[in-house]
């Protein structure tokens, strides 16, 4: 007597159903689930984006976040004022260095507005340059021309009378439209001269703020997933042991976490970086030390009830050891709460580093933190708002990337809301 | 003509799962008799929670009913409000639920669950008046006044399916729809909650809708028993005809299955195959995977619900019926 | 002479209630819930030994004890010679191989995080180690295929919410006899499967009983379907045996009020024989202060007072049938003649 196979019909379901992709899978979450499955979907996204750029972010950032690119306090999008080479389109002279000629050769003649400080920037980068050019035969000797506007400069080089310029960026982008046949070359003192350039602004030393926005990117990432893994490592083992065997272990592990967890939080945080000194590893075990308690409270209360359950007695009886319990039966049970609550841990994390940070604790004071960057930026809150807002915007993202991920999975994952 | 309270039309209640839609109710139609006991059976699966859910209009997504018509002592309840239903739900209807211990609020004593849900269809009615009621009402049930200070863990499971009956005759209520009520009483509590509910039936003029997977439990308390399969109604009768000369072969397969206390031990029947699987199920008759006594219409075309004897009807092609299309 | 596979004798468990702080300090004495109290049997080899009662009556937690899921407070067990209670975890461990548990839920008994083919298979790595993973493997396909879950290489790799119910608890058959027990303590075995189910898994198990060799506990409150299976059966009220014998004898000729009460109330699926004898009065009384004497007497037609409520009866043989006994004052020993259906 034997149960008749599933029937063919049944069997053609099962089959249609595994071979249904991971993805379209997906997509018929997006039904099931309504916004929770968008909470995810867009959350994964977020962290996936953030998860990049904490890897990678020499391709993302132009500038190297210490190298002190710009002038101070550029407004975000603004271009910097720098003196820029202008000459004919048509001709290949772009940089002061275009204008060297061979000595003894007639000095090219260089165009400045009369009263502006660009003529001694002009000597200056031009002198610089000659001594450079000592005995190799060249040599950088411009004649320079005085002309009373700048669109009397401009002219001039349109006209051919001089065959460039030395002009301030951004007064002559307001008049480039002007003059078509003039282009715009290299600034002189080497700095980026484009629109656009800081796209976030530069904070009080001249660091590109977007550059330092993506490298501190890493570095949070990195207290947050190292502290959290740290913490899940330790408290997840503790709460399993302190679970299933209860008695006078528990009672000791309960009391040390309980007393741990009743810390406010950063308060425990700066104790423990004050006596480590500071450090990116002293942060990370500052902050682990701070979450150990949650896992373990969470995974004891989760195998306390596992262990209850019918199946447990089952392994019981047939024969299986209490390692065995534990490994097999109750750790694949009580996992997936513990995974959810990574993902909401690890935002809690990144907030804490970023607040330790703030306060000047923690971090060795060069390094590229959004937390660092925040104090910096207090005091120039009006004069240049830039500095705090976008490394605030940045931390506020993260973390909401991450508590969306793991709120959003949980909602999906807690099955009794989801009874078919 | 027999008077009826509750006649429903065509009613098609679907799910929406992640594999597709599950058509819980397919197109059942019934008329529910002023007084009677009708037993409503089938295995898990079937719809009969389903149906006695649609039946109060307490379908939630991801549920719908796609259509029907909900005709109660007069007025097609698919026409009303949600407002209206609350009115219509503890008060002309009410509902018995399986485990009393969940379906009664732990934190509130049982004299609060009753006058709460007396003032609530009644506002009139008075703090005081509606305790005395409430007494009123314990006492015929068999429970004492003292009990009515009591929280519900403080009964016993029969005790609190009592609580419940009593919730539903607080407002004179018309209809009782008692989903799967002595599931989990020991034997002897149900025999005496299937006392009770003959009592209150002849007392308070009640109509009951016995839902439940107990065949012995319909054949103790019933009128008329319906037997539904897969979403389908497939037989309804008076209750000792359908037991005696069962005309559907499930309802044959279903009664032979199960043990009799009474008889000398035979063989159990047991039926072939596996319960449908709803998301897909078989065409034509959904039982014809099953049935022993298929034939090749049976596959094409799904029998409509007949009346073969004088009081029993049965959807099935061996009585030479007429089939949904007609042909 | 049969032997017995199990022998039970004088039973107790008494669970203590959590007393409150202040009472536990001012020596208020300790209150127990009295579930198995005082039981004796006997289950002998290849029969199928059936336990009925109502929920409360303890049946469970024997079911417990006999296979030292749970340590007695008093009272012994004995498996097939060995006293179970003198025997260390360890030795207990390697010897569940020989017992085992079929519970009443089996989706609950199952681990979600296990395909079923590895939940068969653990019981073999536990107790058969000298096995390689292609015989251990081999082993379960097999077994399954016996419980006819066919085809064995498509529900190997399953997960308990894929399949059925009823295919759930076939599972949980095949793990409990992958290891060839001698006994298989079944817990209300088929009372979450379908009506139309319950009689396939009641073949099966009748027919692994053959096959293997088995002896069964029944633990059930449906006396319906123990007609079905059981040879003897043992009727539990409130922790205590009233009544105990050969299925015919208990059914036909039953002798404790309480079994007659039962047997009666059991609805019947045909409307020609609706009952009709009266019930007991009141419920189930709380375990932790049952009624002294014999315990049933506050709802027994039939009790006497004076002999009832004051001293506990035990099982007697009756009418000089030593199979079938019974524990009631007024059926047997010296109150015989007051009993009224004389």
């Amino acid at each position: 007597m034997a149960l008749q196979t599933p029937t063919s019909h049944e069997q053609e379901w099962r089959e249609d159903l595994q071979r249904v992709g991971f993805v379209r899978k997906l997509l018929a979450g997006r039904r099931w689930y309504g916004t929770d499955w968008w909470l995810v979907a867009i959350s994964a996204v977020m962290v996936l984006g953030f998860i990049i750029l904490a890897l990678f972010p020499s391709l993302f950032a132009p500038y190297s976040p210490d190298a002190q690119a710009g002038p101070r306090f550029l407004a975000p999008g603004a271009s910097p004022d720098v003196p820029v080479l202008v000459s004919l389109a048509s001709s290949s002279i772009s940089g002061l260095s275009d204008l060297e000629v061979p000595a003894g050769d007639p000095r090219p003649s260089v165009g400045v507005v009369r009263g502006v400080p660009t003529a001694q920037a002009l000597n200056d980068q031009a002198q610089a340059l000659n001594d450079e050019l000592s005995g190799t035969g060249m040599e950088l000797r411009p004649r320079i021309a005085r002309f009373d506007t700048l669109e009397e400069t401009l002219q001039a080089v349109a006209d051919g009378t001089v065959l460039a310029a030395v002009v301030q960026s951004t007064e002559y982008e307001q008049v480039a439209g002007d003059y078509p046949t003039v282009a715009e070359g290299e600034s002189i003192t080497g700095g980026v001269s484009s629109e656009g350039g800081f796209i976030l602004g530069t904070n009080q030393i001249g660091q590109d703020v977007f550059s330092r926005l993506i490298w501190g990117t890493r570095i949070a990432l990195l207290i947050g997933f190292s502290a959290s893994i740290i913490a899940l490592v330790l408290g997840v083992p503790l709460g399993l042991l302190a679970g299933f065997r209860g008695g006078k272990l528990d009672r000791i592990l309960s009391v040390v976490m309980d007393s741990l967890y009743a810390f406010p939080g950063l308060i425990l945080a700066i104790s423990i970086t004050a006596v480590l000194g500071p450090s990116v590893l002293n942060v990370i075990v500052a902050i682990a030390v701070l979450y150990i308690p949650t896992y373990y409270r969470i995974v004891r209360g989760q195998t306390l009830s596992v262990k209850e359950e019918l199946y447990i007695e089952a392994a019981k009886s047939i024969g299986a050891r209490s390692s065995e319990i534990l490994r097999k039966y109750i750790y694949p049970n009580v996992i997936p709460s513990v995974a959810i609550i990574f993902s909401v841990n690890v935002a809690d994390a990144i907030l804490t580093g970023a607040g330790l940070s703030f306060l000047g604790l923690g971090l060795p004071p060069d390094t590229a933190d959004w937390g660092i960057d925040l104090a910096r930026g207090q005091g120039f809150i009006q004069t240049a708002w830039w500095l705090i807002t976008f490394p605030g915007l940045a931390i506020m993202l993260v973390v909401l990337a991450f508590t969306m991920m793991g709120e959003g999975l949980m909602e999906i994952f807690n099955p009794k809301l989801r009874q078919q | 003509m027999e008077d009826v309270l509750y006649s429903v039309r065509g009613l098609n209640v679907r799910y929406a799962t992640r594999s597709g839609d599950v058509h819980a109710v397919d197109d059942v139609s019934l008329d529910i008799r002023r007084g009677e006991i009708l037993g409503l059976v089938g295995e898990s699966g079937c719809g009969k929670s389903t149906f006695g859910k649609a039946i109060m209009r307490m379908i939630r997504t991801p549920g719908r009913i796609d259509s029907g018509e909900l005709w109660f002592d007069g007025a097609d309840l698919m026409t009303y409000s949600e407002k209206q239903m609350q009115s219509v739900r503890g008060g002309a209807i009410g509902m018995v639920f399986q485990d009393p211990m969940t379906s009664l609020n732990p934190v509130q004593r049982v004299v609060e669950h009753l006058t709460e849900t007396i003032r609530t269809h009644e506002p009139k009615v008075s703090e005081l008046a509606a305790i005395a009621r409430a007494e009123e009402l314990v006492e015929k049930l068999g429970i004492r006044r003292e009990r009515l200070d009591d929280y519900p863990h403080q009964l016993s499971g029969g005790m609190r399916q009592r609580v419940m009956i009593s919730l539903a005759l607080a407002l004179r209520t018309k209809l009782v729809i008692a989903d799967e009520p002595t599931t989990s009483l020991d034997v002897i509590v149900e025999a005496k909650f299937l006392d009770l509910l003959r009592e209150l039936r002849d007392e308070f003029d009640l109509t009951i809708l016995m839902i439940t997977h107990n065949i012995g439990v319909v054949a103790e308390v019933a009128d008329r028993v319906a037997v539904m399969y897969a979403g389908r109604m497939v037989e309804i009768g008076d209750v000792y005809g359908v037991f005696a000369r069962p005309k559907h072969p499930y309802t044959v397969g279903l009664l032979n299955s199960v043990p009799n206390i009474d008889l000398a031990a035979h063989d159990l029947y047991k039926m072939e195959g596996t319960p449908p699987n709803l998301l897909s199920p078989p065409s034509g008759c959904p039982f014809h995977p099953r049935c022993p006594r298929v034939m090749d219409v049976c596959a094409v075309e799904i029998p409509v619900l007949q009346e073969v004897v004088p009081g029993q009807a049965t959807a099935c092609w061996l009585y030479d019926q007429v089939g949904v299309t007609g042909g | 002479m049969v032997e017995n596979l199990v022998e039970v004798v004088g039973l107790r468990k008494w669970f203590p209630v959590a007393q409150g702080f202040v009472a536990s300090l001012t020596g208020v004495p300790k209150e127990y819930v009295r579930a198995v109290d005082g039981v004796t049997f006997d289950i002998r080899k290849g029969e199928v030994f059936g336990l009925a009662g109502e929920s409360g009556s303890g049946k469970s937690t024997v079911g417990r004890l006999v296979l030292r899921l749970l340590d007695p407070t008093d009272g012994k067990v004995v498996f097939d010679g060995v006293d179970l209670v003198s025997l260390s975890p360890e030795e207990m461990r390697t010897l569940r191989h020989r017992m085992q548990v079929v519970f009443q839920d089996p989706l609950a008994s199952l681990n979600p995080r296990m395909t079923i083919g590895e939940a068969i298979e653990h019981p073999l790595k536990i107790h058969m180690p000298q096995l390689s993973g292609e015989d251990r493997h081999a082993r379960v396909l097999q077994m399954l295929d016996q419980v006819g879950m066919v085809p064995p290489d498509f529900f190997y790799a399953k997960y308990p919410h894929q399949i059925s119910g009823g295919q759930r608890q076939r599972v949980v058959f095949a793990r409990g006899m992958i290891t060839a027990p001698d006994l298989i303590v079944a817990d209300e075995p088929i009372a979450m499967a379908d009506v139309s189910v319950r009689a396939l898994l009641l073949d099966l198990m009748m027919q692994l009983k053959d096959e293997f060799d088995l002896t069964y506990l029944f633990i059930t409150h449906d006396l319906a379907t123990a007609k079905y299976v059981c040879d003897r059966i043992a009727v539990m009220y409130l922790g205590r045996i009233v009544e105990i014998g050969p299925l015919e004898s208990v059914y036909t000729n039953a002798q404790h009020p309480y079994t007659r009460a039962l047997l009666d109330a059991v609805p019947v699926p045909d409307p020609k024989h609706r009952r009709t004898e009266p019930l007991p009065a009141g419920e189930i009384p709380n375990p932790i202060n049952p009624p002294p004497g014999c315990n049933f007497h506050p709802r027994c037609p039939i009790a006497q007072a004076g002999i009832c409520d004051g001293m506990e009866p035990v099982l007697l043989p009756v009418d000089g049938d030593s199979e079938h006994l019974v524990s009631c004052h007024l059926r047997t020993g010296e109150f015989q003649d007051l009993d009224p259906l004389r």
